[in-house]
């Protein structure tokens, strides 16, 4: 299945995912996409003025673009899913997920869809990280 | 997601006593197609799709805990993203933060595989009003 | 040298921006770059910085600035900019800001963008951090030698000044027409005629403004520089303020500008974005309206009081749209031309000098400071009134006439 990950970008959960048996959908696939699309060259990522515009779709032209070019990444990926795991109260999320905007309105495309989702707590201690993992791995050997 | 290329980063656990450079001349091993480049957390691979995934799998055998990837947009030296280039990316931050998590996942996991289960910790209530009370009676 | 200009920013790659900024930079010999911090500084730095934002992106803009403001990371300029529109950034931009100012003293510009934003729209900004940190020498110079001229063609006017051994020998102006070369020609003939001079005897030029680079080459000057830098050398020269701090605030007819100078070399400077509301033009389409001369208004104004004629000129359309129901009410003239006055001080407070710290004195210059009630409204919005030194409308042409005689 395909499943959405949130932090878009976390390397955990996208490890996990995969691990697990199914394909993580992520910020880096879609980056990867614009970044070998060498139609459009707008460095360094190559989100384009257009794909500012496609946000609208997501939030209304008094958001900052910033939230809106986020938004017309995570979009299309958030539509294809077919369950989404999360990690709540994540402490880092730097880079395509440093908008705290951009970030609630991620968990609440992901809850609008009503696709099967997973909210998993950061692991702050060792016991934390077994539960984490376990519960992860049990919830997507679920899903097949 | 493109067929053309992949490129991959492999991170070692911090609880690992694998070095990048382990990593990388047992990567180079595994196929001839692949651009390996050691980095300060492990290696970044980048091959055709297929060769990638073989890759990670052979990987995943070899060291099923320890080493953790995670697909990269930017091809190996892209110099949109080198640091070299001008200083550290927003993501760079992050990715020390995953790293240093990876110690407890590598523990989860090892954990996990050796049997454990799902076993939630009952949540935090708040107190009740009148054990409350009796406290502050106490005091 | 490439100038290193440290970017502090949230939103710019997912804008579709970040090559725009780069391609400014670029244009005028420098580079972007990013402080490094690891995530360990991040949050030691937002504590220490005592401003918590929920946006992890926002932290990193502090962190990096303490990095700067510790001076383990070295640049010449900062340019700070975050998303149009949002609150949660443009706190965090303005205090960076005042931060960055108070532990370094590197030259600083913020901007907020929206995905439309341009490299062109960056350009006077990002190239007068350039000039403020390669031009040091040049803009600390205070006296104008042997036989110069300074050309300065804007968006409303082009003037033009002749200076020979720190004096004002010939001046002129005009409205800008068309063709930038002609209207300054014109200028320039008449100002050299006024001063008894021929074109030979014109040991440099300097230009600026809009047309500079046009003006530039073809008058083979030996300045071509944004009007930033130049005007505030101008102003200082005028008012005799070379030492000590100043304020310099300029209305002109398509954007505005607020600078401040420490010893006749400007530190920080806003530049409005084009807003007609908040500019010259509004009071010329004004005066246009009263059907009086655009000299006479700000007379008219100081005659009037401003709270009897409520006005808005946060858009010109919609100011415009004020101005006709206020006539149509019957106010008088003059609250209605003092009104229009106050609105374009209020929305000068507002957009530009928020973000700077207002230093003393204000001097206000071109065109539009000449306009007395408008300084008189400036002066009210600020609590201070601006002094206003003779010819203050050619600060351009002078400080191109003064920096050019650097090049003797």
């Amino acid at each position: 299945m395909k499943i959405f990950i949130d932090p878009p970008n976390s390397l955990v959960l996208f490890d996990l995912v995969e691990r697990f048996g199914h394909e993580p959908l992520s910020t880096m696939a879609a980056i990867q996409e614009r970044v070998d699309n060498l139609e459009v060259d707008m460095p360094p990522m190559n989100v384009t003025l257009e794909d500012v515009v496609k946000g609208l779709k997501y939030a209304g032209i008094e958001v900052p673009s910033g939230v809106r070019g986020r938004l017309a990444l995570w979009g299309p990926l958030i539509e294809q899913a077919d369950a989404a795991i999360i990690m709540d109260d994540c402490p880092y999320s730097f880079g395509c997920v440093g908008c705290e905007r951009s970030n609630l309105m991620i968990k609440y495309l992901v809850q609008r869809r009503g696709i099967p989702a997973l909210h998993v707590k950061y692991p702050e201690t060792d016991e934390d990280a077994v539960n984490f993992v376990a519960l992860a791995k049990e919830w997507m050997e679920g899903l097949k | 997601m493109s067929e053309e290329r992949e490129t991959r980063l492999f991170m070692i656990s911090p609880r690992s006593m694998l070095t990048p450079d382990q990593l990388v001349r047992m990567v180079h091993s595994f196929g001839d197609k692949a651009l390996v480049k050691e980095t300060c957390y492990g290696c970044l691979v980048e091959a055709p799709r297929e060769e990638a995934l073989a890759i990670l799998a052979k990987v995943r055998e070899k060291y099923p805990n320890e080493v953790f990837s995670k697909i990269r947009a930017y091809r190996c030296s892209d110099p949109r993203r080198c640091r070299a280039q001008h200083g550290t990316r927003p993501g760079f931050a992050q990715l020390e933060e995953e790293w240093a998590l990876l110690s407890k996942i590598q523990y989860g996991l090892e954990q996990v595989e050796a049997g454990a289960k799902y076993n939630p910790k009952p949540e935090k209530k708040r107190l009740d009003v009148n054990a409350f009370k009796k406290i502050c009676e106490v005091q | 040298m490439t100038i290193k200009i440290a970017q502090l920013s949230c939103g710019t790659e997912y804008s579709s921006v970040q090559y725009e900024i780069e391609k400014a930079a670029r244009s005028v010999g420098a580079t972007i770059v990013y402080p490094d911090v690891s995530a360990a500084d991040i949050d030691k730095a937002v504590e220490e910085f005592g401003f918590k934002p929920r946006s992890p992106q926002l932290k990193l803009m502090i962190a990096r600035a303490a990095e700067l403001a510790s001076g383990r990371y070295e640049a010449d300029a900062v340019f700070i900019t975050t998303c149009f529109r949002c609150a949660e950034a443009a706190l965090v931009r303005n205090e960076l800001r005042r931060y960055i100012q108070e532990h370094t003293k590197l030259p600083v510009v913020t901007y907020s963008f929206t995905e439309r934003l341009k490299a062109s729209q960056l350009l006077t900004r990002m190239e007068a951090l350039v000039t403020i940190v390669t031009r040091k020498e040049l803009l600390a110079r205070e006296r104008q030698t042997g036989i110069t001229v300074g050309l300065d063609s804007g968006s409303s006017t082009t003037k033009a000044v002749v200076m020979e051994n720190n004096k004002i020998i010939g001046k002129d102006w005009t409205p800008s027409g068309a063709v930038v070369i002609e209207s300054a020609t014109q200028v320039l003939n008449n100002a050299l005629e006024q001063a008894g001079i021929t074109m030979d005897q014109v040991e440099a030029i300097g230009t600026t403004g809009y047309g500079r680079f046009t003006l530039g080459q073809h008058f083979k000057a030996k300045l071509v520089q944004e009007e930033l830098t130049v005007n505030s050398k101008g102003a200082v020269w005028l008012a005799n303020r070379q030492k000590g701090e100043a304020t310099i605030i300029d209305i002109g007819g398509m954007d505005n500008k607020a600078i401040t100078v420490r010893d006749g070399i400007p530190d920080n400077f806003t530049m409005g974005g084009i807003c007609a509301g908040a500019s010259g033009r509004f009071l010329q389409m004004t005066s246009n309206r009263l059907k009086i001369e655009i000299t006479e208004l700000g007379k008219l104004a100081d005659k009037g009081d401003w709270r009897n004629a409520k006005m808005n000129s946060y858009c010109s359309v919609f100011g415009i749209q004020d101005l006709v129901t206020t006539l149509g009410e019957g106010k008088r003239f003059e609250d209605v031309a003092c009104a229009a006055c106050h609105s374009v001080a209020e929305q000068v407070y507002e957009q530009q000098l928020q973000e700077i710290d207002v230093r003393h004195p204000i001097i206000q210059v071109g065109g539009t400071s000449l306009i007395s009630g408008l300084v008189t409204q400036i002066g009210e919005v600020l609590g201070e009134k601006p002094i206003v030194p003779p010819d203050s409308q050619y600060i351009g042409a002078v400080g191109g006439a003064l920096l050019s005689s650097g090049f003797l």
